[in-house]
C-alpha cells in the first residue's frame, strides 16, 4: 500500500492534535510514551537471543478468520475485512516462502458458526485462491471463537507428532459466542499441544489473552494496518519447538527441473492443472518429475498428487535452516583511539566515524551511531532507525556489507534470488 | 528495601516502590510527628495500605515511647483481612532484616460472628443472634446459675445442668493471665489458637486489645459509643488512628447515632414489657432479695457497680463516654415495676405520636417539652432510661436479646434525645419515601452533625489519619468532622502511561444536551441519547462494562423506555445485560454470572446504582470493568426532610452552603463509582461522566486529583461519537504488551532510582498540598 494511502483521509481518523505527540513529558502521559512502547517491543522481539532453541519448521498451521459484523467496521481502509485479507494474501506468500515444508488452511468463523474453507495443505495459490474467494463474502453475525478452535483441534489433532500445530486467530469481534465452556476447549487445546497465537483488531478481549497465554502462543492487538502487517508478519518466523516433539525422519524427493528448452521432454499438462481449467499457455515441456512416480508438477514445493511424496528444491529446505542459525546482532564497538584507520570489512570503505559495527569479530562501516544489536535483514525499520542524511546510500552499503559474510550472503542470495 | 524517610528508617516489604507511595510516607512521618491528624487522599491501586503500615511500625519500631499502639479502621471484613496480610507480610521481613523476633503483636478484631469456635452457637447466620447466644452462654449469672447447679448435681440433687460455652469457661479458668505471644493474628489465626488451646478466640482478641501494638477492626468499634464502650475504652491515649476508605466516614458515624422507630417496633416492644412484667412478679415470689439488692444499687449508682462486672458489658450507653451522667439513678424508676410502667407510658406515648396524617418535624427540646405536658415524664428519668434497662435485664437474667432489641432501640432513644438538644432533629412521617401511598408511620431521630460521635477520637488520639482513593473536595472533610488537620494532602498517581481515560459526554449524536436533572430527566430524547452512548460504548469496549445510575427509581423509568426503544435487544447483541436490584441475594448472583460473562469472552453490562452495594464494595478490575459510564449526577434526594434538616444545621452551624455540601456529596460517590475500575497500576480503565453539569468547574474541580490529571480541556465537551472515537483509539494503544521492565523508573523505583536526587525533586513538586 502506498504511504499516503495507509493514513486514510483526516476526516476519517478522528480528532488528533499532532502537537501534543511531539510535546516532550517528562511524565510520560502523551500518546509518545506508548509508540515508545511498542518499538521497544519490536527491537526486543527482534534482539531476542535465541541461540540455541529447537525451531519446529515443519509447521501445520491454521489460520482462523472472524467474518462477523465487527469486520466491517471502517477504521482499517477500507474495512477491515479487506484490509485483513490483503494482508494474509501477504503473508501467505512469505509463510510458504520461508517455510517450504509447512502447511497452511483456513477456517472461518461467522453466525456463531465456524468453518473450513481450505483444507490444510501446502500449495500457496490454492490458499490465496480462498482467500481472494472471502473478500466478497457476507460478514454477518457474531463469531465463536470455541467452535473455530475445535474444528481447528479436530483436524491438527491428527498431524504427526514431529510437526508443530498452530492456531493463528485474527479477532475482529469483541465478543464470542459459544455453546459450552471455552475454558474446557483451551484445555484440551494445552493437552494437544495447539499454539495458539491471536491479533485482535480492535481492543484486548480478556478470554484471547488468555487463550494465547495458556497455549503459549503470542497475543498483540493492532493499532493501525501497518502494526498489523508486522503483527501477522511476525509469525512467519517458525516457533520454538515444543519439548515433547519427536525428531523423525522424513522422506523428500528432490525433482530436477526440466526446462523448455534443454530437455528433449514431451509436451504435457502438469499434475497441478490436471483438473483445473486448463492454463492459458497451453501444455508444456517443462516441469518438475516426482523423482519416485515421474508426474510432472510447475511448482515446488508441494505434496506429489500422486504418490503423496513431499517435493522440494534444496535451496527451499536450505531457507528453512537459516531459522536455526540465525543472524548474530551487530555489536556497536568503539574504535581504539590513534588506532590505524579501519576498513569496511565488506566494501572495503574506510571507516571514518568513532562507532564501528563489528559481525563476528569483522568489522563493517553502518553509517552513523545506529543503536547496538541491529538486525537488518528483511526488516525494514531497521532501515529506517539508521540516522543517515542519505538513506539510500547507507541502503546500499548495508546491502555490500552483508555480501560479505557467509550467513548474511546467503540471506541475500534467497532475497535477490 | 530499607528507605530512609525524613531521617526514619523504614522497613518496606517489597523491592519495588512506588514514588508517590514515597511522598505518602513522607507525609505522613511530618504528621506523626507534629502529634497532628491527617487528611490523605491517594488513589486505591497504589499500595495505601502498606506505606501506611510501614511507616508507623517502624516509627513504632524506633521511637517506642512516642507512638505506642496503631489502631487501624477498615470498612469489611475482608479489607481487615487483607491488612492482616501486608502486616504479616511486613513482619517477616522486619525479622528477616534485624535478624531477630519482633516483639510486636498484631491482631484483628471482629464481631463474635466472624470469631466463635463454639459448635452450635458459629452455626447461626445472624450477627445479633450468635451475640445473644453467646451472652446466654457467658454471662456472670449464667455461670453463677451453672457453678450452683454443679454443686447441687454433686450433692446428688437431680438439678439440670446449665449449659455454659466451654471455651469461654477454659479461658477463665487457665487463660485470664496469659498474654498473646509476640506474632500477626489473623481472624482465622486466631480461631486457630483458640482451637489449639480450648480458648474462646472472640474474648482472647478483646482481652489482648490492651496489650497488642496494632489493632485492626472495623469503624464501629471506634465511633459507634455502643460499641467503642465496651471494646476501645482502654486504649491509649498515645495511639495512632487509621481510618481508611474514609470517604463515608460522615455518614458512619451520623448512622452510629440515629434511631429510626416505626410501629411494628413499638409493638414489639409493648410484647417486651409485658414479658418482662410476668417475669418480675415471677422473681418477687421467687427471689425478692435479689430485686432488693438491684434497688440498693440503683440508690449507690449504677457506674461503681458496673465497673466491676466487665464481659457483661452487653448493652452499653448509646451517648458519648463524657455525656454520661455521673449519678444515682432518679428515685421514680429504680424499682423494676416503676421503671416498666414508665417504659410503657413512654411506648405510648410514642406510638400516639407515630399517629400522623402528615410531617412533623420538631427539636429535641421541643419533644421533651411535649413529653412532659403530655405524660408527665421528666428529661432526667429519660437520661437514665439505657442505663436503667441495662441494669434490669441482668437482674431479671435475660438472655435473648435479640428479642429484646425494639424495646432496646426505644430506651437509645430516650437516653439520646434527653441528651443531646443540638445537632438532632425529629422528624415523624406517615410514609415511606419509596413506598408514599402505604401508610407506614416512621420516626426518624437524626444526627445532623457527624463530628459529634468522631470529636472523642479526635480529642483522645495523638493522630487521627483519615485517607481514602476519593475524599476530594479534602477542605470539606475537615469542617464537617470540626478538626484541624496538620497536614491535608492529595496524592496523584505517577503512571508510565495513560492508563485511565476520563471523559464528559455533554451531548449525544444529534446535539441532545444529555443530563440528569430534573427537568429533563424523563426526556425521551435524554434517554435515547443515553442508551445510543451506551450502546455505542459497549460495542468499542471488551469484556465489561459497568453502569452507574442515580437511583434505583430512574434506573427502571430508563430500562424501561430502553426496551420500549429498542436499546435492550441492540445491548444484547453485543454483551449480556444484567441489573443490580436491592434484593442483596439477587444482586450477587447477577454479579457471580456477570463475571462469568467477563471472564469467557461473551462480555456483559452491569446496571447498578450510585450509593448502592456495587458502587461501594465491589471492585472491577481489569477485564471486568474496562469502562464505566455514570449517567448524570448521583445527588442525594433533595426533597428528602433529614437531608434538609442536615443541610439547614450545616448551614448555620458550619457556615457550608447547601450547594457546596450537595455537589461535594455527589460528586464524592461519582468519583468513588467510576474509581471502580481502576484498582492499580496495570490495570486500565474508560470513565465516562455522562452530564452536562460535569463540565462546570465547582463539579470538575471538586473530583480527586488523580482523575482530574487526566481529564483534559478536550475530554470535556464530547459527543458521543467523539468518545467513542478516542475510546477506540485509546484501547488500541493500552492493549499493546506492557511489563514491569516499562514501569521501572517511572512509575515504580528501585532502590537507587528513588535515591536519586533527580526523582526527589520530581517527587516533591507531585505532592500538592492544600493547607
Amino acid at each position: 500500500m502506498a504511504e499516503d494511502e495507509e493514513e486514510g483521509y483526516r476526516w476519517e481518523s478522528g480528532y488528533e492534535k499532532t502537537w501534543e505527540a511531539i510535546q516532550e513529558d517528562e511524565a510520560g502521559l502523551l500518546d509518545s510514551s506508548v509508540a515508545d512502547l511498542v518499538a521497544r517491543a519490536k527491537r526486543a522481539r527482534l534482539h531476542r537471543a535465541r541461540p540455541h532453541v529447537r525451531l519446529g519448521i515443519m509447521r501445520h498451521l491454521y489460520l482462523v478468520l472472524d467474518a462477523s459484523e465487527a469486520m466491517f467496521v471502517q477504521d482499517l481502509k477500507p474495512t477491515r475485512l479487506i484490509c485483513c485479507l490483503k494482508i494474509l494474501e501477504g503473508y501467505v506468500q512469505e509463510f510458504f516462502d520461508q517455510n517450504p515444508i509447512s502447511q497452511l488452511g483456513i477456517i472461518v468463523t461467522k453466525n456463531k458458526r465456524a468453518e473450513v474453507v481450505c483444507e490444510l495443505g501446502g500449495n500457496p495459490i490454492k490458499v490465496i485462491e480462498h482467500l481472494r474467494k472471502l473478500s466478497s463474502a457476507p460478514c454477518v453475525g457474531e463469531p465463536s471463537l470455541m467452535n473455530a478452535l475445535e474444528l481447528a483441534a479436530s483436524s491438527l489433532r491428527t498431524m504427526p507428532s514431529h510437526a508443530s500445530r498452530e492456531v493463528l486467530v485474527l479477532m475482529a469481534s469483541l465478543t464470542t459466542c459459544d455453546p459450552g465452556n471455552i475454558n474446557a476447549t483451551i484445555q484440551s487445546l494445552c493437552k494437544e499441544k495447539i499454539r495458539c497465537s491471536v491479533i485482535g483488531l480492535a481492543a484486548e478481549l480478556r478470554i484471547t489473552r488468555h487463550l494465547a497465554q495458556e497455549t503459549g502462543g503470542e497475543y498483540a492487538v493492532c493499532l493501525d494496518d501497518s502494526h498489523l502487517r508486522d503483527l501477522t508478519m511476525a509469525h512467519v518466523q517458525p516457533p520454538p519447538a515444543v519439548a515433547h516433539m519427536e525428531a523423525a525422519l522424513i522422506r523428500i524427493g528432490f525433482p530436477s527441473h526440466n526446462t523448455s528448452a534443454d530437455s528433449p521432454g514431451k509436451l504435457s499438462y502438469c499434475m497441478c492443472h490436471l483438473n483445473g481449467p486448463a492454463p492459458p499457455e497451453g501444455p508444456d515441456r517443462g516441469g518438475y518429475l516426482c523423482p519416485q512416480c515421474y508426474s510432472k508438477h510447475c511448482e515446488l514445493p508441494v505434496d506429489c498428487a500422486t504418490c503423496g511424496l513431499t517435493l522440494m528444491s534444496a535451496p527451499h529446505l536450505a531457507r528453512s535452516y537459516h531459522h536455526l542459525f540465525p543472524l548474530e546482532p551487530f555489536e556497536e564497538v568503539e574504535r581504539p583511539p590513534g588506532g590505524p584507520p579501519q576498513h569496511c570489512a565488506a566494501c572495503r570503505a574506510r571507516i571514518d566515524t568513532q562507532k564501528l559495527v563489528s559481525v563476528g569479530g569483522a568489522a563493517v562501516c553502518g553509517g552513523g551511531g545506529f543503536g547496538r544489536n541491529v538486525m537488518l535483514l528483511r526488516s525494514d525499520e531497521v532501515f529506517s532507525t539508521v540516522p543517515c542524511a542519505e538513506p539510500s546510500q547507507s541502503l546500499f552499503l548495508f546491502q555490500s556489507c552483508c555480501l560479505v559474510l557467509e550467513k548474511v550472503f546467503f540471506e541475500c542470495m534467497l532475497k535477490y534470488k | 528495601m530499607r528507605l530512609n524517610v525524613d531521617g526514619l528508617l523504614v522497613y518496606f516489604p517489597y523491592d519495588y516502590i512506588y514514588p508517590e507511595q514515597f511522598s505518602y510516607m513522607l507525609e505522613l512521618k511530618k504528621g506523626l510527628d507534629a502529634k497532628g491528624h491527617l487528611v490523605l487522599e491517594m488513589p486505591s491501586g497504589t499500595g495505601k495500605t502498606i506505606s501506611l503500615l510501614s511507616l508507623i511500625v517502624s516509627y513504632m519500631l524506633e521511637r517506642p515511647l512516642e507512638i505506642t499502639k496503631l489502631v487501624y479502621c477498615s470498612r469489611t471484613v475482608p479489607e481487615i483481612e487483607k491488612v492482616l496480610e501486608e502486616l504479616a507480610k511486613l513482619n517477616r521481613f522486619i525479622e528477616k532484616q534485624t535478624g531477630q523476633k519482633t516483639k510486636l503483636v498484631g491482631l484483628a478484631v471482629s464481631s463474635r460472628k466472624n470469631l466463635c469456635i463454639h459448635p452450635e452457637v458459629s452455626q447461626e447466620r445472624e450477627g445479633k443472634v450468635v451475640d445473644s447466644r453467646c451472652y446466654g452462654l457467658t454471662a456472670g449469672y449464667v455461670r453463677a446459675r451453672a457453678a450452683r447447679a454443679d454443686t447441687a448435681a454433686g450433692d446428688g440433687d437431680g438439678a439440670d445442668p446449665v449449659p455454659t460455652c466451654q471455651f469461654f469457661e477454659q479461658l477463665e479458668e487457665s487463660g485470664r493471665d496469659a498474654t498473646l505471644q509476640a506474632g500477626i493474628y489473623s481472624l482465622d489465626d486466631l480461631k486457630h489458637y483458640g482451637r489449639e488451646r480450648g480458648w474462646c478466640p472472640y474474648f482472647v482478641a478483646r482481652r489482648a486489645i490492651q496489650q497488642a501494638n496494632i489493632i485492626v477492626y472495623s469503624y464501629h468499634y471506634l465511633l459507634d459509643p455502643k460499641i467503642a464502650e465496651v471494646v476501645s475504652k482502654e486504649i491509649v491515649q498515645s495511639s495512632v488512628v487509621v481510618f481508611d476508605e474514609a470517604h463515608n466516614i460522615d455518614n458512619v458515624c451520623i448512622d452510629s447515632m440515629s434511631v429510626h422507630i416505626n410501629k411494628r417496633m413499638l409493638e414489639r416492644c409493648s410484647n417486651n414489657i409485658s414479658a418482662m412484667e410476668k417475669r418480675i412478679a415471677n422473681l418477687k415470689e421467687t427471689d425478692a432479695a435479689r430485686l432488693q439488692d438491684e434497688y440498693q444499687r440503683m440508690v449507690d449508682g449504677l457506674r461503681d457497680a458496673q465497673m466491676k462486672r466487665e464481659n457483661n458489658q452487653l448493652l452499653a450507653n448509646p451517648v458519648l463516654p463524657d455525656q454520661i451522667l455521673q449519678e444515682a439513678v432518679p428515685g421514680n424508676i429504680r424499682t423494676a415495676e416503676h421503671f416498666l410502667n414508665f417504659m410503657k407510658r413512654l411506648v405510648e406515648y410514642l406510638k400516639m405520636r407515630l399517629r400522623v396524617q402528615h410531617v412533623v418535624q420538631e427539636s429535641p427540646a421541643g419533644f421533651l417539652k411535649d413529653i412532659f405536658n403530655k405524660i408527665c415524664v421528666d428529661r432526667k428519668p429519660l437520661r437514665f432510661c439505657a442505663e436503667r434497662l441495662t441494669s434490669m435485664i441482668r437482674t431479671l437474667e435475660l438472655t435473648d436479646m435479640a428479642d429484646l432489641s425494639p424495646l432496646v432501640l426505644v430506651s437509645h432513644f430516650a437516653t439520646l434525645v434527653s441528651t443531646y438538644t443540638k445537632g438532632f432533629t425529629i422528624i415523624v412521617e406517615p410514609s415511606d419515601d419509596k413506598t408514599p401511598n402505604v401508610y407506614n408511620p416512621i420516626l426518624y431521630f437524626r444526627c445532623l452533625d457527624s463530628s459529634l460521635a468522631i470529636k472523642p477520637v479526635f480529642e483522645r488520639y495523638q493522630s487521627v489519619v483519615i485517607t481514602s482513593g476519593t475524599l476530594s473536595p479534602l477542605d470539606m472533610y475537615p469542617k464537617i468532622l470540626d478538626f484541624h488537620p496538620v497536614i491535608i494532602t492529595s496524592f496523584t498517581m505517577t503512571l508510565a502511561r495513560p492508563c485511565i481515560l476520563p471523559m464528559i459526554v455533554t451531548k449525544g449524536n444529534d446535539q441532545v444536551t444529555i443530563s440528569s436533572k430534573f427537568e429533563s430527566r424523563e426526556d425521551p430524547a435524554v434517554i435515547r441519547n443515553y442508551g445510543n452512548l451506551l450502546v455505542d460504548m459497549v460495542t468499542a469496549v471488551p469484556d465489561g462494562v459497568v453502569c452507574f445510575f442515580t437511583s434505583y427509581m430512574y434506573m427502571e423509568s430508563v430500562v424501561s423506555s430502553w426496551y420500549d426503544q429498542g436499546i435492550i435487544t441492540q445491548l444484547q447483541k453485543h454483551k449480556l445485560l444484567f441489573i443490580e436490584t436491592q434484593d442483596a441475594a439477587e444482586t450477587s448472583l447477577a454479579l457471580l454470572n456477570y463475571i462469568q460473562a467477563c471472564e469467557n469472552g461473551r462480555g456483559a453490562v452491569l446496571l447498578s446504582v450510585a450509593r448502592g452495594k456495587v458502587s461501594e464494595g465491589v471492585d472491577f478490575d481489569h477485564h471486568l470493568g474496562r469502562c464505566v459510564l455514570m449517567f448524570g449526577i448521583p445527588y442525594m434526594y433533595t426533597q428528602s426532610r433529614i437531608l434538609k434538616a442536615r443541610l439547614e444545621y450545616l448551614r448555620d452551624t458550619f457556615q457550608i452552603r447547601e450547594n457546596d455540601f450537595l455537589t461535594f456529596d455527589a460528586v464524592r460517590h461519582a468519583s468513588q463509582c467510576v474509581g471502580r475500575a481502576m484498582r492499580g497500576k496495570t490495570d486500565y480503565g474508560i470513565m465516562v461522566f455522562a452530564d452536562k453539569r460535569f463540565q462546570r468547574s465547582d463539579k470538575r474541580t471538586k473530583l480527586p486529583l488523580w482523575i482530574q490529571e487526566h481529564l483534559k480541556d478536550s475530554m470535556c465537551n464530547l459527543s458521543t461519537e467523539e468518545a467513542v472515537q478516542i475510546s477506540k483509539r485509546w484501547l488500541r494503544r493500552m492493549a499493546q504488551p506492557f511489563s514491569r521492565q516499562d514501569q521501572l523508573g517511572i512509575s515504580l523505583l528501585t532502590l537507587q532510582q528513588l535515591q536519586s536526587e533527580e526523582m526527589q525533586n520530581k517527587m516533591r513538586e507531585r505532592v500538592t498540598h492544600r493547607i
